[in-house]
C-alpha cells in the first residue's frame, strides 16, 4: 500500500503554508516529516488526511485520488495530535464508546475496552476525562485512534507533554503494529524520537521540501543542521 | 437510519455534557427568569396590562437566552481540540449539525418552559391560554432559533468578535420568526380558538423547517478549513 | 505576465493590462451613470409633471425606484457569486461577490433613506411595520454581518467562505421580499412598471424613470467593475510578493 501527495500546494491567505511538495509513504513503514515551526509539516499532513482540501495536487492511494470528503477514506484514518480531541466532560469510557459509535463500530464498548487494554489504561474506563493527567489523556487518545484499526495513522506532534514513559509505550504501540497494510505518517520537530521510529524521513522548511530519504541514513546533529540552511541551496 | 443513529448520539453527547457541568444551561434559564422579572417591573403596571405585553416580551426573552446560549455551543468540541477528530470520523456533516441542533433545541424548550411561567408569574396573569397552544406555537419557534444558533454559533467562534457577532447575524434571520411568533402566542393569551393560530403555526412551521434544512446544506462550507 | 502571479490562487490570473482595461470601462460606466443621474436631477426639477395625487413629494420616486432596484440586481449578484465561490472555489467569484456586496449596502443605503422621507409626506409616517420594508431593512442588515464576518475572521480562506454563506443566507428572502405587497395588506405600490398589461405611468414620468434606472445602473455596474479590478490587484500582490520569498528568488 503507497500513500503520495502530489504537488500539494496549501495557502492561507497570501501565505503558501505547503508550496508544491510530492511525498509518498509505504506500508510497513513510519514516515517521518521533520521541520522548524511553521514550516507547514502540520498542514501537510491535513492535505494527506483530507482534512484540508489541498488548493493545487492531489492525494493518491495507492494510484487513486482521495479525498477528505469521501467518509469511505475517513474511515480508514486514525490521528493523534497534540491535543486529544477527547471530551473532557466525559468518563474514558463516553469518549471511547461515542467514537466507537462514529466509527460505525457496532460492539461499541467490546472495542472500547480493547483498545483500552491495547494502550495499557483499562482501569481509566470509568474515571472523567478531565481528571486525567496529560500523559494518560494521551494514552486514552491513542487507544480512541486505534480503536477502528486505521490503515493509515497520522501522528501530529504526539510526544508533546508525554512523560517518558507515555513515549515509550507510544513508541511500542507503534512498532507493534507495523505491517504491510498499515501506514504511519509522523509530524514532529523531536528529532531523535523521529529518527528512532521512521523507516523513511523528510524535513521541510517554509513550506517546501527539502530532503528525504531512509532513516538510517541520517542523524540528528546533521538533520538539524538542515533546518537552519537555505532551502533554495539544498533544492 | 444511520444519520438518525448519529444525530441521537451527538445530540446525547453534548446534553450529557451541559447538564454534567451544568454551566449553560444554568446560564441561560437564569437570565430567562432574570429579564422575566425586570421587564415585570421596568413597565408601568399601572397602564400596562400584562396580557397585552406578555408575547412579545416571552418570544424576546427565549430569543436572547437561545443566542447566549447558541455562543457557546461549540465550546466543548474545543477544550481539548475533540472536533476535528469528530470531523475526521466518517459522520455526515448534516449529522454532526442536526445533532448539536436537536442538543441545543432542548436547551432552548427549556428556556421557553420557564419563560413562560416566569411570565405568568411576574405578571400575574390569571388566565394565560391553553398549555397546548403555547407549546404548539413556541415548539417550531424554539426549532428555528436552535437551527439558526448552532449554525452561526460555529461562525462567530471564528471570529474576533466572537458573541457580539451573533446577533447581527441570528436577529435579521431570525426576525419574521420571532414576529410571526408572537404575534401567534398573544392570541393563544387571549384563549383564542385554535383557527386563529393554526395558520400562523403552519408558518412557523415552514420557517423552522427552512432554517434546518438551508442550514444542513451549508454547514460543511463551514467546517472546512 | 511573470511566474509569480502565474503561480497565484486559483482564478487570480489577471495581467495588470487586462485590470488596467477593466478599470477603464469601470470609469466610463461610471461617469455615464453619474451623467445620466445628473440629467435626471435636472428632469425632476424642471421637465417631469407634478403627480396629482401626491404633489411634489413623488418626486423622489425617481431616485428611490432606482435605488431599490439597484439593490436587489446589487444582492442578487453578490448571493449568486458567493454560491458560485462556494461550488467552484474560483477567487473570481469572491471579489465579484464583494463588489456587488457593497453595492449592495451603498445603494440599499440610498433606498432606506430615500424610502422613509417619502413615506413621511406620502405615509404620514417616516416608518411603517410592513412585510417589504421590515425584510428589506434586515437583508441589509445581513450585509453588514457579510462584512463584519469578513474582517473578523482570522483565517482569510475561512473568512471568505463564511461570508459568502451569509450572503446567500441573507438574499433567501429576495423572493418573499418581491411578492410580499401582493400577498400581504400592505402601504407599498403595487408594481406600476412591470405588468402583464403595460406600465400605466404617463409618458413623461415613464422616460425619467427609465433614465434614471438606467444611469443607476450604470452606476452600480461601473463601481462594481472598478472594485472588482480593484480587489483584484490587491489580492496579486499580496499573493505575489511571499511566493518571491519563498522561492528565493
Amino acid at each position: 500500500m503507497t500513500l503520495a501527495g502530489r504537488a500539494l500546494v496549501c495557502r492561507y491567505g497570501p501565505t503558501r503554508a505547503v508550496d508544491g511538495v510530492d511525498v509518498d509513504a509505504a506500508g510497513n513503514e513510519v514516515l517521518a516529516v521533520f521541520g522548524p515551526n511553521g514550516a507547514g509539516k502540520t498542514t501537510l499532513l491535513k492535505a494527506l488526511s483530507g482534512e484540508r482540501m489541498p488548493d493545487e495536487g492531489q492525494v493518491l492511494l495507492d494510484g487513486r485520488a482521495v479525498s477528505g470528503a469521501d467518509p469511505g477514506w475517513r474511515a480508514r484514518l486514525g490521528l493523534v495530535s497534540h491535543r486529544t480531541g477527547l471530551y473532557l466532560r466525559l468518563t474514558v469510557a463516553e469518549n471511547l464508546r461515542f467514537f466507537a459509535a462514529m466509527y460505525g463500530l457496532t460492539a461499541g464498548s467490546r472495542a472500547a475496552v480493547e483498545a483500552l487494554e491495547t494502550v495499557g489504561a483499562q482501569d481509566l474506563a470509568p474515571v472523567r476525562t478531565e481528571a486525567l493527567s496529560r500523559g494518560q489523556r494521551q494514552r486514552v487518545a491513542l487507544a480512541r485512534s486505534l480503536m477502528h484499526d486505521p490503515d493509515i495513522l497520522f501522528l501530529d506532534e504526539p510526544f508533546t507533554g508525554l512523560d517518558p514513559a507515555g513515549a515509550a509505550s507510544l513508541e511500542a504501540v507503534l512498532l507493534a503494529r507495523k505491517s504491510p497494510g498499515r501506514i504511519v505518517v509522523l509530524v514532529t520537530h523531536d528529532l531523535s524520537r523521529g529518527l528512532r521510529l521512521a523507516d523513511r524521513i523528510m524535513v521541510m522548511r517554509r513550506g517546501r521540501k527539502v530532503l528525504e530519504g531512509r532513516a538510517g541514513r541520517f542523524d540528528a546533529e546533521g538533520l538539524l543542521a538542515r533546518f537552519t540552511e537555505d532551502p533554495g541551496e539544498v533544492a | 437510519m444511520t444519520s438518525l443513529r448519529w444525530i441521537g448520539l451527538i445530540a446525547m453527547k453534548d446534553l450529557r455534557q451541559e447538564f454534567r457541568s451544568g454551566g449553560r444551561v444554568i446560564a441561560m434559564l437564569a437570565f430567562a427568569v432574570l429579564a422575566c422579572f425586570l421587564f415585570s417591573f421596568s413597565l408601568d403596571r399601572s397602564r400596562v396590562d400584562g396580557l397585552d405585553v406578555a408575547a412579545g416580551l416571552l418570544w424576546l426573552t427565549v430569543l436572547f437566552s437561545s443566542i447566549a446560549g447558541a455562543g457557546r455551543t461549540f465550546d466543548a468540541e474545543e477544550d481539548d481540540g475533540a472536533f476535528r477528530h469528530l470531523l475526521l470520523a466518517p459522520v455526515s456533516r448534516h449529522a454532526i449539525y442536526l445533532g448539536k441542533t436537536v442538543a441545543n433545541l432542548v436547551l432552548v424548550c427549556l428556556v421557553a418552559a420557564l419563560a413562560a411561567a416566569a411570565l405568568t408569574i411576574f405578571f400575574g396573569i390569571a388566565e394565560p391560554g391553553s398549555a397546548a397552544h403555547h407549546a404548539s406555537v413556541l415548539f417550531p419557534g424554539a426549532i428555528g432559533l436552535a437551527a439558526a444558533g448552532t449554525f452561526f454559533g460555529l461562525i462567530s467562534r471564528h471570529s474576533t468578535l466572537g458573541d457580539s457577532l451573533l446577533p447581527v447575524l441570528t436577529l435579521p434571520v431570525l426576525a419574521p420568526l420571532i414576529s410571526l411568533g408572537a404575534t401567534a402566542s398573544s392570541r393563544v393569551f387571549l384563549g383564542r380558538p385554535w383557527a386563529e393560530i393554526g395558520g400562523s403555526v403552519r408558518l412557523l412551521w415552514a420557517i423552522a423547517i427552512g432554517l434546518v434544512v438551508v442550514g444542513s446544506l451549508l454547514f460543511r462550507y463551514i467546517t472546512e478549513e | 505576465m511573470d511566474a509569480d502571479t502565474r503561480e497565484g490562487a486559483k482564478g487570480m490570473q489577471m495581467s495588470g493590462r487586462g485590470a488596467g482595461k477593466l478599470g477603464r470601462v469601470g470609469f466610463g460606466l461610471a461617469a455615464a451613470g453619474i451623467t445620466a443621474i445628473l440629467v435626471v436631477h435636472w428632469m425632476m426639477a424642471f421637465w417631469v409633471p407634478t403627480e396629482a395625487a401626491q404633489g411634489v413629494v413623488q418626486r423622489i420616486f425617481y431616485i428611490h425606484v432606482p435605488a431599490a432596484w439597484t439593490t436587489f440586481v446589487a444582492v442578487g449578484l453578490a448571493a449568486l457569486a458567493s454560491l458560485a465561490f462556494l461550488w467552484l472555489e474560483d477567487e473570481r467569484w469572491d471579489a465579484t461577490a464583494v463588489a456587488a456586496a457593497e453595492g449592495a449596502l451603498v445603494f440599499g443605503a440610498i433606498m432606506l433613506l430615500t424610502g422613509p422621507l417619502w413615506g413621511r409626506i406620502a405615509w404620514g409616517t417616516y416608518w411603517t411595520w410592513e412585510p417589504r420594508l421590515t425584510l428589506t431593512l434586515l437583508m441589509w442588515f445581513m450585509y453588514v454581518g457579510y462584512f463584519l464576518v469578513r474582517e473578523s475572521v482570522a483565517s482569510p480562506a475561512r473568512a471568505r467562505r463564511f461570508a459568502s454563506v451569509v450572503a446567500v443566507i441573507g438574499s433567501l428572502n429576495i423572493p418573499l421580499i418581491h411578492v410580499s405587497p401582493d400577498w400581504f395588506p400592505s402601504l407599498h405600490p403595487q408594481a406600476v412598471v412591470i405588468k402583464p398589461d403595460g406600465p400605466d405611468l404617463p409618458a413623461d414620468m415613464l422616460i425619467t424613470l427609465l433614465t434614471s434606472l438606467a444611469g443607476f445602473t450604470m452606476l452600480f455596474f461601473g463601481l462594481f467593475t472598478l472594485r472588482y479590478a480593484i480587489i483584484i490587484l490587491h489580492r496579486q500582490r499580496r499573493i505575489g510578493a511571499p511566493s518571491r520569498l519563498a522561492t528565493g528568488h
